[in-house]
């Protein structure tokens, strides 16, 4: 112990030796050190003593840098043999397909939000767009009416790779049987019986078109513990004119004599943000085939870089804007030869001509 | 159409005369190349030689630049978006610029646009003005355009990859001594006015882009934002007049000269520069390949 933290003091010297201060305090540190571990903590002042629990391990904590790169090096080439060998899900029986019907709820996907761009329509409106990419999605898991909620069947599909060091024995399991690399993110779609796909079956951008609406669930930002006016849009007081200590308080809370309670659900300070949020009615304008992004109209609640969950809308109005889609989901062997751009028709694609409004 | 050809017999006939002195030239000396030419000239008669075109060159024309310039918007700014959205924005840029010509401009450059406009007589509206502000990066890049008319300060904030833009023209390439010239706002207006009808100004494709030193004058405060303030350090503007040096003095209260020497704020962007730029000169080559 002692001989760890003698070098740790001599690492920090040799850091900053030009530093006449730092070194001073260091040496004297270092000698603290030794006083400090023959008289068993008599002086608590000491440098390098400051110690924290350690409940984390990490798989590289006892590898030598070789080794560690090695792991990552067989690890990449797993992931991508896995991920090789279910480029094509109709070769190896798939299970049976069905055909699309009215009300058949298809599987959704899961996402990563890139970020956010303008784009223009053939009139020379402009709307904004948020660039969602479909990162390594494939479905886990399929649960039986019985086995959900005895309602309705479910499927679990998963997005972004992630290290399997961080995953428990029985999450890998689960990645196991379905042949895949474990995931990021892990999320339960509702589907009609005649939707569902043979777990491993890998989920493309294509899945929606463009011109159809969707439902972006995400964990919005959190914004932490948060008064009134921030968290619900209260008024607050005025600034001056005999204000003491009331500027963004919440005021009354009810009144009084008769209920003699706050009623429940009244608006009070706390956390904000940081809970599940569904935006609902989204518009695909763009579909990237190559990349697999999707251009959805609008703002998304969460951050750059999240990973959400995106669904065919729930809305009645909107849920019959797409009259045939790909069913129970876009496979690449069927329709090879989508272009690399798909656009709704009204968009305006950057290799045509300036528009001229009449 | 008359003069022209009156013009064209002209240098004919002096080419001729050309011609025959050169003839009578090699018969004059005696080196034996020159003879050996002279004598296959004189067995036949002398082949008659079209006269070279004359080459106008028309200094208004926009010409492709042969200066390095990557614009501003290509690189993207520090943060952890995924790289992959600026490439895949990147790309509908560039292809947007094969159909319309961006060219290379500054602020204090004097540019017009054409932009289709639903109300506008004719269809389209053109605006010529000196460009006071670049912003955006990406898809999103704009630039304001800042004029005077009819005694009415007039900025239009154009986004560059608008569709509805049918031209940008440069009329007068120039840098100024500040990269945001947002303090024409609360300068005499002279400085800030542009002619709607000004003629193109033709500068080299090969030179530097000159640098107008022009210190502005600025109308008496109060204005728009506190100009004399170190965080918009501005360089062109006379201060000496607009200012007593006690004021000028307390400005520098604000000062934060801490702050270049911050290296977590520093952005070298040389090397994505370098990389954005050729990325992009690749793509646009490809424009005949394409169609």
């Amino acid at each position: 112990m002692l001989r760890g933290k003698l070098s740790l003091i001599h690492e920090v010297r040799r850091v900053s030796p030009k530093n006449r201060l730092n070194k001073e305090f260091h040496s004297w540190g270092f000698l603290n050190t030794g006083a400090h571990f023959l008289s068993l903590g008599s002086r608590p002042f000491l440098l390098g003593c400051v110690r924290t629990v350690k409940t984390t391990t990490w798989f590289e904590e006892h590898l030598t840098e070789d080794n560690q790169e090695y792991m990552r090096k067989s690890l990449g080439e797993e992931y991508r043999r896995q991920i090789a060998e279910k480029l094509c899900p109709l070769k190896d029986e798939p299970w049976q397909r069905h055909k699309w019907t009215e009300g058949s709820r298809r599987v959704g996907l899961v996402a990563v939000k890139l970020g956010m761009a303008p784009i223009w329509t053939k009139t020379g409106e402009r709307h904004v767009v948020t660039m969602l990419q479909v990162q390594d999605c494939h479905v886990i898991k399929y649960l039986p009416k019985e086995e959900y909620d005895g309602h309705t069947a479910a499927l679990v599909v998963g997005g972004k790779n992630a290290s399997p060091f961080c995953k428990s024995q029985h999450q890998m399991e689960m990645y196991g049987n379905a042949g895949v690399p474990p995931k990021q993110k892990l999320t339960t779609f509702k589907i009609s019986d005649n939707a569902l796909i043979k777990p491993g079956t890998p989920l493309y951008a294509a899945h929606f078109r463009p011109g159809q609406y969707v439902d972006v669930t995400a964990k919005s930002i959190g914004k932490g513990f948060q008064g009134v006016m921030k968290r619900w849009g209260f008024k607050g007081q005025p600034a001056s004119h005999g204000q003491t200590k009331t500027h963004r308080r919440p005021g009354a809370s009810g009144p009084g004599g008769d209920p003699a309670k706050v009623f429940k659900g009244k608006k009070m300070p706390g956390m904000l943000g940081n809970i599940y949020i569904t935006a609902f009615g989204l518009k695909i304008w763009r579909v990237n085939t190559k990349y697999n992004v999707l251009y959805v109209h609008g703002s998304i609640p969460g951050h750059r870089n999240c990973v959400l969950k995106v669904r065919d809308t729930v809305l009645p109005t909107r849920s019959s804007t797409i009259a045939n889609p790909p069913f129970p989901t876009y496979f690449t062997e069927e329709e090879g030869d989508l272009d690399e751009d798909l656009y709704e028709d009204n968009l305006f694609v950057h290799t045509e001509p300036s528009l001229t409004l009449t | 159409m008359a003069a022209c050809a009156k013009g064209l017999d002209k240098l004919r006939h002096s080419l001729r005369l050309l011609r025959n002195t050169q003839l009578h030239n090699e018969r004059f000396l005696s080196t034996s190349k020159g003879r050996q030419s002279a004598g296959s000239n004189t067995e036949q008669p002398p082949k008659f030689v079209p006269p070279s075109k004359p080459v106008i060159v028309d200094k208004t024309r926009a010409v492709a630049s042969l200066r390095k310039f990557l614009s501003p918007e290509f690189i993207p700014p520090r943060q952890r978006t995924d790289p992959l959205k600026f490439f895949i924005e990147r790309k509908d840029m560039i292809r947007r610029r094969k159909v319309l010509n961006i060219p290379e401009f500054y602020a204090g450059s004097i540019l017009a646009v054409t932009m289709a406009d639903k109300n506008a007589s004719g269809k389209t509206n053109r605006f010529v003005g000196i460009c006071i502000q670049r912003g955006g990066n990406g898809l999103g890049a704009t630039f304001v355009l800042r004029n005077i008319i009819d005694n009415q300060g007039v900025e239009i904030c154009y986004e560059m990859y608008n569709p509805r833009i049918q031209k940008i023209e440069v009329l007068k390439l120039e840098k100024r001594l500040d990269d945001n010239l947002m303090y024409l706002r609360d300068a005499l207006p002279e400085y800030s006015t542009v002619d709607p009808d000004m003629r193109p100004v033709p500068i080299s494709d090969t030179d530097e882009v000159p640098v107008n030193k022009l210190k502005v004058r600025m109308r008496p405060k109060p204005w728009s934002k506190r100009w004399e303030r170190p965080r918009f350090n501005i360089q062109g503007m006379r201060f000496d007049l607009a200012l007593s040096p006690e004021q000028m003095e307390h400005a520098q209260k604000w000062a934060q000269p801490w702050l270049e020497y911050d290296m977590l704020k520093e952005y070298d962007t040389s090397k994505l520069e370098e990389q954005i730029y050729t990325e992009v000169q690749q793509e646009m080559s490809k424009k005949p390949l394409a169609g």
